[in-house]
């Protein structure tokens, strides 16, 4: 099962807490069940907290395929948003590889994870994160409405 | 991925389970068997369920609360408030020391009256089937049982987890006994499973995420050439827990690609279909998107 994270949540961050989890892609599955048990439990009804789960893996699963192989999971409460805060320690990226408009099924097959992701977040960012061996990181930060 | 089709019609991933449900499961492992239960117990209290977990007898109290507890102790206060069971099959049956169908069934019953009226939105029961050989019941008595339990089921915010250890009962029974459920689900969270229905309709049950989408789209490519003489296929994704993007656009290309077909219908679950909607569905030639809406 998955290991408790032994990192510390930055002092800077706000509400209340849900889920803190470190990934690999072997726990994958094990992080959607938990994100979604959350996000059920704060409420997030469907179709919502299935778009979450997969905005959620594809940022994860960006993180395992690009940042070499592990990220870390934070989701919160956040007034009447759920929010989920993944880093990790690979070479970073701007929001600006994001395509603004869908790739053509005969185009390109990267980048379509994070445009999902995007389109279906009320509110999306992507930062620099802490400096590391693998690169200066990146954290993605994605937030739904509950209400 | 593997294709096996036994009991294919009644395979779900554990996250599809519903009030009503009465599945099977079977394990082989010591670690795995934690899966489909942690599944089921942890979304049955997410969705305001009572849960009752009657372990199999020999194992510890104290390792099946830290296998739920997994992150943490995240289920000390459905413990706490009540929502949360672990219990026994002899303590179900008590006072009675011998099993009976009756009086299992009976409490059950009761139990699910009482979970409702203690506010619940109903009951769940996961019960490992290990008793059978601790309590010294007959391998016969439960099979009636597994069969005849439907006044348990029909109507009722009842859902039952039959789990068994495939160490303890000889190939027969497990046979017989997944049969004698009306669903069957898968042993792992995390896993894919591709059938062919009855009608010839290409089935993906499970989790199509991204550690599995080279086996999807070759068993899209398998159905679509054994399909070639008839120039239609059907795709059905409604026994999928989860789509990902990379498996949704893997689909639309090969169908894009399908230019020997007339038609490629896939059916799928509104959340399916707005995801493919999103990714370009609209513009694949010869594709029809069916929404499906569970019957069950």
């Amino acid at each position: 099962m998955v290991s408790p994270d032994p990192a510390g949540v930055p002092a800077e961050e706000s509400g209340r807490r849900l889920l803190q989890r470190r990934f690999t892609a072997r726990l994958l599955p094990q992080v959607r069940l938990l994100v979604e048990e959350c996000a059920a439990r704060e409420g997030l009804g469907e179709p919502r907290r299935g778009e979450f789960v997969l905005a959620v893996d594809e940022i994860a699963g960006n993180a395992v395929e690009h940042a070499g192989g592990a990220g870390r999971l934070v989701l919160r409460r956040v007034g009447d948003e759920l929010e989920c805060r993944i880093s990790d320690a690979g070479p970073g990226f701007s929001e600006e590889v994001i395509p603004e408009l869908l790739p053509g099924l005969d185009g390109a097959p990267k980048g379509r994870g994070l445009w999902l992701a995007r389109l279906v977040a009320d509110r999306f960012t992507v930062a620099a994160g802490a400096p590391g061996p693998g690169g200066p990181g990146a954290v993605v930060t994605l937030a739904v409405r509950l209400r | 991925m593997s294709a096996r089709d036994t009991g294919g019609d009644r395979l779900l991933p554990v996250q599809h389970l519903r009030p009503g449900d009465h599945a099977f499961v079977s394990y082989g492992d010591d670690e795995v068997r934690w899966e489909a239960v942690t599944a089921f117990v942890r979304l049955g209290l997410a969705r305001g369920e009572k849960v009752l977990v009657l372990p199999c007898p020999g194992v510890p109290e104290d390792e099946v609360l830290a296998r739920l507890d997994f992150p943490g102790r995240s289920t000390v206060p459905a413990r706490g408030r009540g929502q949360l069971v672990v219990s026994c099959m002899r303590e179900v049956i008590r006072p009675d020391t011998e099993f009976t169908a009756a009086r299992q069934m009976g409490r059950l019953y009761a139990e699910t009256d009482r979970a409702t009226a203690e506010g619940y939105a109903g009951l769940r029961a996961y019960i490992d089937m290990g008793w059978v050989r601790a309590l010294g019941a007959d391998v016969e008595v439960m099979a009636c049982r597994e069969t005849g339990a439907q006044a348990l089921f029909t109507g009722r915010p009842y859902t039952e987890l039959c789990a068994y250890d495939r160490r303890r009962f000889d190939r027969a029974v497990l046979a017989a006994m997944e049969r004698a459920h009306p669903r069957s689900l898968l042993e792992r969270l995390g896993s894919l499973r591709s059938l062919r229905a009855p009608d010839g309709a290409l089935c993906f049950v499970g989790e199509a995420d991204a550690a599995h989408r080279t086996a999807f789209g070759r068993s899209l490519e398998l159905a679509l050439a054994q399909t070639a003489p008839a120039r239609r296929l059907t795709v059905d994704l409604t026994r999928l827990h989860f789509l990902s993007v990379g498996c949704a656009v893997g689909l639309l290309r090969l169908a894009m690609g399908a230019a020997g077909h007339d038609l490629v219908e896939v059916r799928c679950a509104a959340g399916q279909r707005r995801l493919l909607q999103r990714l370009g569905a609209g513009t694949v030639p010869r594709l029809a998107l069916t929404e499906v809406v569970r019957a069950w």
